[in-house]
């Protein structure tokens, strides 16, 4: 056990190296004037020729390499050009914004996921079955922007049922006290209830963009891994004993079904990451994903640099939580397989 | 090794037999609903780019400031952009690119992907050990912020988006036709080629890779619709086509800040555009697995 753990810490380190090597060659060595992009194109020569010193761009690549590597590590990402403030306190700052989001839609994907696929699979009912599925299909395919977009015309512009484009509060909400510097939660702590609900109806619009993808991707998953397991013997014999076709399923079939779930954790995480790039602009949330492309839009790459290299540490990092844990939590991946 | 037919044959000629294929697929495909809805929608969608001048013939990018903002109508089927651009023909343009592009992701991706994974499988040691750790490095990316550093690093425009979005895919053929390859080279056929004296080339090229050439095309129908929905992604941050090129992700943007006073079509029917494309691709692609998929005839006994 200790040494398969071991052994996946050291592939984890190698795939990071890798990666960092990856995003150095990228952004860093291929363009071949990294200096030019931060100066902007109507910088003179000279400038752009100081701005690489500054940057060590006349060093040798391993040592830039090195600097590259050193500076990612101790929390030194640079400073944003934009802004005027360094990478590490812009992201810091929209982080929490960003997690509210995500874990909001992440709890809207992973309830509703439960429910339709339960839905679909617990009594033969091909109808519902289909429209599940094609629900999936469609979640799957559909630019989580360009949705983002649809619901903010139907339900905010058309409907007045939600609030419009205007972040995490509407104007006239002043911020709760921070505690956790999630709006809803902090309200709710402060007991102002009004700003919990302005702060709630703000979530639940770009919650259903990003958690789209999430959705249709996990309801796909349990849908059939709930269709494997209701043709397994105990789901028989939990029928036999008196349990009723909903109850066996929820109570004996779904905690089977969510095993092979916890592998896709590392996907759902990209996913959110990904998406909250693309979604935040539209809902114009103040995030980690709305910065970095405000800071494309904006020629201001030391934002981008970190930002391509954090996610996929923290991707290697998740996937790597979910190696182990599900090691843990199925006793038959344990044991070493001879191919 | 040419069949050997003597029962009935039908008349022969290339001409004659390219029919018959294609009557064959046909029915083949009409028999199936899911795979008819995916190949007449994208067979539909190319049909529009490659005829759209033809049937629409106004051009994308001509500005006409006196017409701008109008909403859909019979000389504007998809209304017309913030300088008077006619939204159809800048979707039918779209279309064009989405696809031309999607395909040469796909099939370039496939053949780099697929011969880094064949060569890994074959060669195995420390070439295998290599190509695989620099799979492992782009697999280390969520795949759509990987496009964005090539895209950043190399400048943004639709070519980079187009080899950032490659570069994402190319670790998922080669980790597939590796293990197909490693798996095949342990059946008894194999042993059997290599007893009756075939030389290692010879089984590689003969025997082992018309095997993976189902598995390859697998990925590859199930990388179409992932490439255009990223290259729209792409797009849409402003880091793929650039603005005044109607590539469908772009045109969102460009209808981002119309969209609330009202002027939804500029960015609704791109977005529709791309919804169609990738919900096809997959569909066929899904249909592509079933049939195709080596492993999937046994399961299903």
């Amino acid at each position: 056990m200790t040494r398969s753990v071991g052994g996946k810490i050291t592939g984890a380190v190698i795939a990071v190296f890798g990666a960092s090597l990856v995003a150095f060659l990228f952004m860093r060595v291929l363009p071949g004037d990294p200096a030019r992009l931060i100066v902007g194109p109507l910088a003179t020569q000279q400038a752009i020729e100081e701005q690489k010193k500054a940057m060590g761009l006349d060093q040798p690549l391993w040592v830039q390499y090195w600097r590259y590597i050193k500076g990612f590590f101790t929390g030194d990402w640079g400073f944003s050009y934009s802004t005027g403030q360094t990478v590490a306190h812009e992201m810091g700052a929209r982080l929490p914004a960003s997690a509210e989001l995500g874990l909001c839609a992440f709890t809207f994907a992973f309830i509703f996921a439960i429910v339709f696929a339960l839905l679909a699979t617990y009594r033969h009912r091909p109808v519902v079955d289909g429209t599940v599925r094609g629900v999936s299909f469609l979640g799957l395919g559909t630019p989580p922007f360009w949705f983002g977009l649809i619901i903010l015309l139907l339900f905010s512009q058309v409907w007045h049922i939600f609030p419009g484009p205007d972040g995490r509060l509407g104007p006239n909400t002043t911020p709760p006290p921070s505690v956790t510097h999630f709006y809803t939660i902090d309200a709710l702590i402060a007991g102002q209830w009004a700003t919990f609900k302005d702060a709630f109806m703000h979530l639940i619009l770009p919650s259903l963009a990003l958690g789209l993808a999430v959705f249709a991707y996990l309801v796909r998953l349990l849908r059939a891994n709930l269709l494997d397991i209701s043709r397994e013997n105990f789901i028989v014999v939990a029928r036999s004993t008196g349990h009723g076709r909903w109850s066996a399923f929820s109570g004996y079939a779904l905690p089977n079904a969510f095993l092979p779930t916890l592998t896709a954790a590392g996907l759902v995480f990209a996913q959110l990451l990904a998406g909250s790039v693309l979604v935040e602009r539209v809902f114009n949330w103040p995030g980690v994903g709305g910065l970095v492309v405000d800071s494309i839009l904006r020629q201001d790459y030391a934002v981008v640099q970190t930002f391509v290299l954090l996610s996929a540490v923290l991707y290697v990092v998740v996937n790597l939580g979910v190696d182990v844990l599900y090691g843990v939590v199925d006793p038959r991946v344990r044991i070493p397989v001879t191919s | 090794m040419e069949a050997v037919d003597v029962v009935g044959t039908p008349p022969s000629g290339a001409l004659a037999r390219v029919w018959r294929g294609v009557g064959r697929a046909v029915t083949f495909v009409a028999g199936d609903h899911g795979l008819l809805l995916g190949v007449s929608v994208l067979g539909g969608l190319a049909l529009l780019a490659i005829f759209g001048p033809i049937l629409w013939p106004k051009d994308p990018l001509a500005i006409d400031v006196g017409a701008s903002l109008q909403a859909p109508s019979w000389s504007h089927p998809m209304g017309t952009d913030g300088v008077g651009r006619d939204v159809f023909a800048r979707f039918l343009e779209g279309a064009r690119i989405s696809l031309v592009v999607g395909s040469v992701v796909v099939v370039v991706g496939a053949i780099i992907g697929g011969f880094a994974g064949i060569l890994a499988g074959v060669s195995g040691g420390w070439l295998d050990s290599a190509t695989m750790r620099v799979m492992d490095a782009i697999l280390a990316f969520p795949p759509l912020i990987l496009a964005m550093a090539v895209c950043v690093g190399l400048g943004a425009s639709l070519k980079t988006a187009a080899l950032g979005v490659m570069l994402t895919t190319i670790p998922y053929y080669a980790r597939l036709l590796r293990s197909e390859v490693l798996r095949i080279r342990t059946l008894p056929f194999i042993e059997a080629a290599y007893a009756l004296g075939a030389g290692r080339r010879r089984i590689m090229l003969r025997h082992v890779v018309p095997h993976v050439v189902s598995t390859m095309l697998i990925q590859a129908a199930a990388v179409f619709g992932y490439a255009i929905l990223t290259l729209a992604a792409l797009g849409f941050v402003g880091l793929g086509a650039q603005v005044p090129t109607p590539e469908w992700g772009t045109m969102i943007t460009d209808g981002l800040q119309y969209f609330l006073t009202g002027q939804w079509w500029i960015g609704v029917f791109p977005g529709l555009g791309v919804l169609l494309a990738v919900i096809a691709a997959s569909l066929i692609a899904d249909r592509v697995r079933d049939i195709l998929d080596p492993r999937g005839r046994y399961a299903h006994v």
